[in-house]
């Protein structure tokens, strides 16, 4: 056993080192990853009460979260497995409760009178030992069931989404998206396009950190036979009048309905405003945080100030300071609907969906 | 069967590097004297950390560090990291290799120890990068392929000729064949000074190119893929002592090897921390975020705690900061540290538990754990090491480096590039490289052991000035390209002008030595060393061909360098028994012609101030020993060796009273040396 938990001490170490360096990045990657190494620590931990093993998974929530603070799935999915937990604990509890009350009726019934009467409570009491280790047993395997639907549940995200499509998408609609890096979008938009809808996708070119992917979100739209028009970022504005829908894919959606998206988003949602176009954001459960975005600066990352000038250059600019956020964080009010593979949601409704499925003692992990 | 045999595949794939964590030069003296340039912070975290942080990142499955200086603290601190933890993402082992005095001696030993099983990654232990080593590797293997020769890739950045990350203590040029970035020339030229400087090339090398360019805009971060020939062929060529400047050189315009090196040009970040220049420059761009996610907020080290806040500025928990301080862009202050009021700071980096005070103006300084700066003083393009304290007023200017411990009293002002350590650093030539600079001048500062540089660190002050070797070319060398920038680039000193000389007349000779030898191996050194400097003696040769020669015999016949010290002197001194036997010069003439013009020998056979009393003592036995010689030869050996710098007067004193020399004429040097130190010890 102690063989056991050194290594999973050693997976969790490495799992740190892992996201320090990005090895594992992305938030669905991320998720899963989570989620698997909460499985192998729960199954690896031992504890007399259940709040023990609450208190660990705490702590090591606070570690990975620390280790990619701008990556929300991480604790999302902690916060996530510690509410099944407590709910798994509290259903137990209750079950106990029931079972303690019949055993001390049990127990109230034949008086201690004598010697054997006393030897003969001991022998009961240590029958009941392994009855309350068959309940940890169960509680254990209960939690590990209850993770691994969690990661099923993760895996099969895009198809509630997708479900979805053929109702919002409609034909010889003109749609937009800022955020080709999204595989749920693009997965949206493929679903829509197979189920024989005809409609044409603006995509923004995201320079500079994701010209690539649009490049090749592009080509994957266009091999579905969807019209497909990349335009430079700057021309949203001056197109936003003809777009019907715009759809963004979220990278956390927060506990007042903001969501933290990729750089160049919130412009984005600011011209569809100004056009009274509605905007759609795609998530998966997962990315629901019940944390609020007080700090809105703190969220955002900064990334690799080589993508806006080459590093070589950086010297005929050596006064000007360079920066390159990653996300942009776009308030309640310039979204009009969240669409999750639970169903669709005004913003105004997340803090339901978030009570659903986290605990309050959890939104603070420290 | 076939999962085994798949393992098989994966064993032979796995990925080795070696660092190299020495540079065996001197260019952060007097800070390297008391810890080794991979251990010193880069925005706070020690430079070792970059390194291994991207050999983890390219999945590197064994490392092997070579130490050289200050091995034990090396291993030391790889033993408490992280890396040695079993979940490190490879095997990490230090190598102690104390004997090497240069990047060749260290690859005979790796070498000699067999441990490169495939190809491999050679990388200094000061390289900052956050390239795609995948890309990198594929590039490799696919030139492999094409090409069986091949046998390093290098991989360069692309920057511009006067980028601030560019090296300017050693830039070089790169001819590659336009087609395939095959490596065609290598040139190291003269640092950037304004003046002009011409390469030639044999047109040989250009046969069969149809397109090169010549790239003078490349940053060389010393990060190789090498394959297992690399190490054997530094073992063939021992004269090799440098990574580009002899080995990829003599790759590329030998006609025997035929090998051939390619080039691997990235747009990512790669340099390498060689001077305080580059140490200035890949600071401010970590800060920048150039080098993402190679950032401050990545917090590679367990127990740190940075935060980013708009503007590059960067914040470990637990810092005070007084309500009326500015913090411009591009700072990063570690945990514990307090800054008063009033303080202005920009581009800086500040360590752990540092106490600033009030109306402090810091500019581009670098403030390592601990340091104490005081009310309204002035700090720019400065260091200031771990513990220093500077006092209030003080006005440190551009290029000031603060050593360990060192306490620079109040009101004083340091003039440009001034740098001083609490313990005084001799310039103990314990590599080539200061050995075969020549400067003759006396320092005078040396004189006073245990009195304190006054006019520097002040009354109550506590440090030394430390006296570069090179510091007569700062004037009309280190010439600011563009004069902020370059300030602190202004410290990195050239010493590669006498070096390149010594390293032409080598490679001339190399093979017909290597031919040499292998008749005599059987024979014993002293009597082969004895007549390899007989000739030199007779036929006039140079000194750097002369020590080569010896050096190649010391090599093959894997003796010490007492012998070699041995085996001089004795040659000299028959020499002189010859002049005087022949009644040619007297004693003093003799020696004085002897010894002025073959004594520089000694400067690359004695290192360590021990050698030079076993030089001493070898002398002194020698001249005991012979008939014709008297008493006198060794007050004349000794003078000579004294101004030479071969000897110093502490060593001297230490040899004189160690062995109670019983020698009226030395004992009237000795005298006169130790009246020479009381006076200056009175001034």
């Amino acid at each position: 056993m102690s063989s056991q938990a050194k290594d999973i001490n050693f997976q969790t170490d490495s799992f740190v080192e892992k996201l320090k360096r990005r090895q594992i990045s992305g938030s669905y990657q991320v998720a899963l990853e989570t989620c698997q190494l909460l499985m192998k620590f729960v199954a690896a931990t031992r504890w007399t009460h259940i709040d023990q093993l609450i208190v660990q998974i705490r702590l090591l929530g606070k570690r990975l979260e620390s280790a990619q603070p701008r990556e929300f799935s991480c604790g999302n999915v902690i916060r996530r497995v510690l509410a099944l937990i407590r709910d798994e604990a509290h259903e137990d509890n209750n079950n106990n409760n029931q079972q303690t009350q019949n055993t001390t009726d049990s127990n109230n019934g034949p008086m201690i009178s004598s010697m054997f009467s006393l030897l003969s409570i001991t022998a009961e009491k240590s029958e009941q030992e392994p009855q309350s280790k068959a309940r940890y047993h169960d509680l254990k395997s209960a939690i590990i069931q209850g993770i691994k639907d969690l990661i099923d549940e993760i895996s099969s995200i895009d198809e509630g989404i997708e479900s979805m499509a053929i109702d919002l998408i409609h034909d010889n609609e003109i749609l937009l998206t800022p955020t080709p890096d999204s595989q749920t979008v693009l997965k949206f938009l493929l679903k829509a396009a197979k189920q024989k809808r005809k409609f044409t996708v603006l995509v923004t070119e995201n320079y500079p950190n994701g010209t690539e992917k649009a490049h090749s979100f592009v080509k994957e739209l266009t091999k579905a036979k969807i019209d497909t028009v990349l335009i430079p970022d700057s021309h949203v504005f001056a197109v936003m009048s003809r777009v019907g829908k715009v759809i963004v894919g979220a990278r956390s959606v927060f506990a007042n309905g903001g969501t933290v998206s990729t750089a160049g988003v919130a412009a984005v949602c600011e011209c569809a405003k100004e056009y009274k176009t509605p905007v759609f954001t795609v998530a998966g459960l997962y990315k629901l945080s019940p944390t609020y975005p007080f700090d809105v600066e703190n969220l955002i990352e900064i990334g690799n100030s080589g993508k806006v000038i080459k590093f070589s250059e950086s010297e005929l600019f050596h006064n000007t300071d360079v920066t390159n956020p990653l996300f942009d964080y776009i308030p309640p009010e310039h979204i009009d609907i969240y669409i999750t593979n639970i169903g669709g949601f005004a913003p105004s409704f997340i803090y339901r969906i978030v009570l659903d499925n986290y605990k309050n003692e959890d939104v603070y992990l420290s | 069967m076939p999962p085994k045999k798949q393992k098989e595949i994966e064993k032979d794939e796995r990925l080795q590097a070696i660092v190299l964590t020495d540079s065996f030069e001197t260019r952060f003296m007097p800070l390297t004297s008391v810890k080794p340039r991979c251990l010193l912070p880069l925005a706070n975290v020690p430079l070792i950390e970059y390194t291994l942080e991207f050999l983890a990142k390219a999945g590197v499955d064994e490392v092997y560090l070579m130490c050289c200086s200050h091995a034990d603290q090396i291993q030391d601190y790889i033993e408490q990291s992280k890396w040695n933890k079993p979940w490190a993402p490879f095997k990490i082992q230090t190598i102690m290799t104390l004997e090497s005095r240069s990047v060749g001696d260290a690859m005979r030993d790796l070498d000699n120890r067999g441990l490169i099983t495939g190809d491999f990654l050679l990388v200094s232990g000061d390289v900052v990068t956050n390239i795609q080593f995948d890309k990198v590797m594929e590039a490799h293997k696919q030139r492999r392929a094409e090409d069986k020769d091949h046998i390093a890739t290098m991989v360069l950045t692309q920057a511009s000729a006067l980028h601030r990350t560019r090296s300017h203590a050693e830039p070089a040029v790169f001819i590659l064949d336009e087609k395939n970035d095959r490596c065609l020339y290598y040139q190291d030229i003269p640092p950037i000074d304004g003046k002009k400087s011409a390469i030639s090339i044999d047109p040989e090398l250009l046969e069969g190119v149809d397109d090169f360019t010549i790239r003078n805009d490349l940053i060389d971060c010393h990060v190789d893929i090498c394959s297992p020939h690399v190490p054997a062929i530094f073992q063939e060529n021992f004269d090799y002592q440098y990574l580009r400047r002899d080995f990829v050189k003599g790759i590329l315009s030998s006609d025997i090897l035929k090998k051939t090196i390619y080039a691997y040009i990235t747009d990512d970040y790669a340099a390498r921390v060689e001077s305080w220049q580059t140490y200035d420059a890949i600071s401010q761009d970590i800060l920048a975020r150039w080098c993402y996610p190679i950032v401050p907020d990545s917090n590679f080290l367990e127990n740190q705690s940075y935060t980013y806040e708009g503007q590059h500025i960067y914040k470990e928990d637990n810092v005070i900061l007084a309500q009326s301080c500015k913090i411009g862009k591009s700072v990063a202050i570690g945990a514990g540290t307090s800054i008063g009021d009033g303080t202005v700071i920009e581009n800086t980096v500040i360590g752990r538990d540092c106490k600033i005070g009030k109306n402090i103006t810091i500019k581009n300084a670098y403030i390592w754990d601990n340091a104490v700066i005081e009310d309204d003083s002035t700090l720019e393009w400065s260091i200031i090491a771990n513990g220093a304290e500077v006092g209030q007023g003080a006005k440190l200017s551009k290029g000031s480096v603060i050593g360990f411990d060192v306490k620079i009293s109040q009101g004083q002002e340091l003039g440009k590039d001034v740098r001083v350590s609490a313990k005084k650093v001799e310039n103990n030539n314990r590599s080539f490289v200061n050995s075969s600079d020549e400067d003759f001048e006396d320092d005078e500062d040396d004189e006073d052991a245990d009195s304190f540089d006054v006019s520097v660190v002040g009354s109550q002050g506590v440090g030394y000035v430390y006296e570069s070797e090179e510091s007569d070319y700062e004037d009309d060398c280190a010439k600011p390209v563009n004069s902020l920038m370059y300030q602190i680039g202004s410290l990195a000193l050239s010493d590669d002008s006498i070096i390149s000389q010594v390293v032409k007349q080598k490679k001339k000779r190399s093979y017909s030595t290597t031919s040499v030898m292998t008749d005599y191996e059987e024979e014993n050194f002293e009597k082969e060393a004895i007549a390899t400097l007989e000739r030199a003696l007779d036929q006039n040769h140079d000194i750097d061909t002369a020590l080569l020669e010896l050096n190649t015999l010391r090599m093959s016949m894997n003796v010490t360098y007492h012998e070699v010290r041995s085996a001089t002197l004795s040659t000299l001194l028959k020499r002189i028994e010859h002049f005087i036997e022949t009644d040619t010069l007297n004693t003093k003439q003799a020696t004085e012609k002897i010894f002025k013009q073959w004594g520089p020998l000694f400067q690359r056979q004695v290192f360590e101030e021990s050698e030079q009393v076993d030089l001493l003592n070898i002398a002194n036995g020698l001249v005991a020993k012979s008939s014709t010689l008297d008493d006198s030869v060794m007050l004349y050996v000794l003078s000579i060796l004294y101004d030479q710098e071969i000897v110093e007067e502490e060593q001297i004193l230490e040899w004189y009273h160690g062995n109670k020399i019983a020698n009226p004429l030395v004992k009237r040097f000795i005298d006169w040396l130790e009246e020479a130190e009381e006076d200056s010890d009175e001034e």
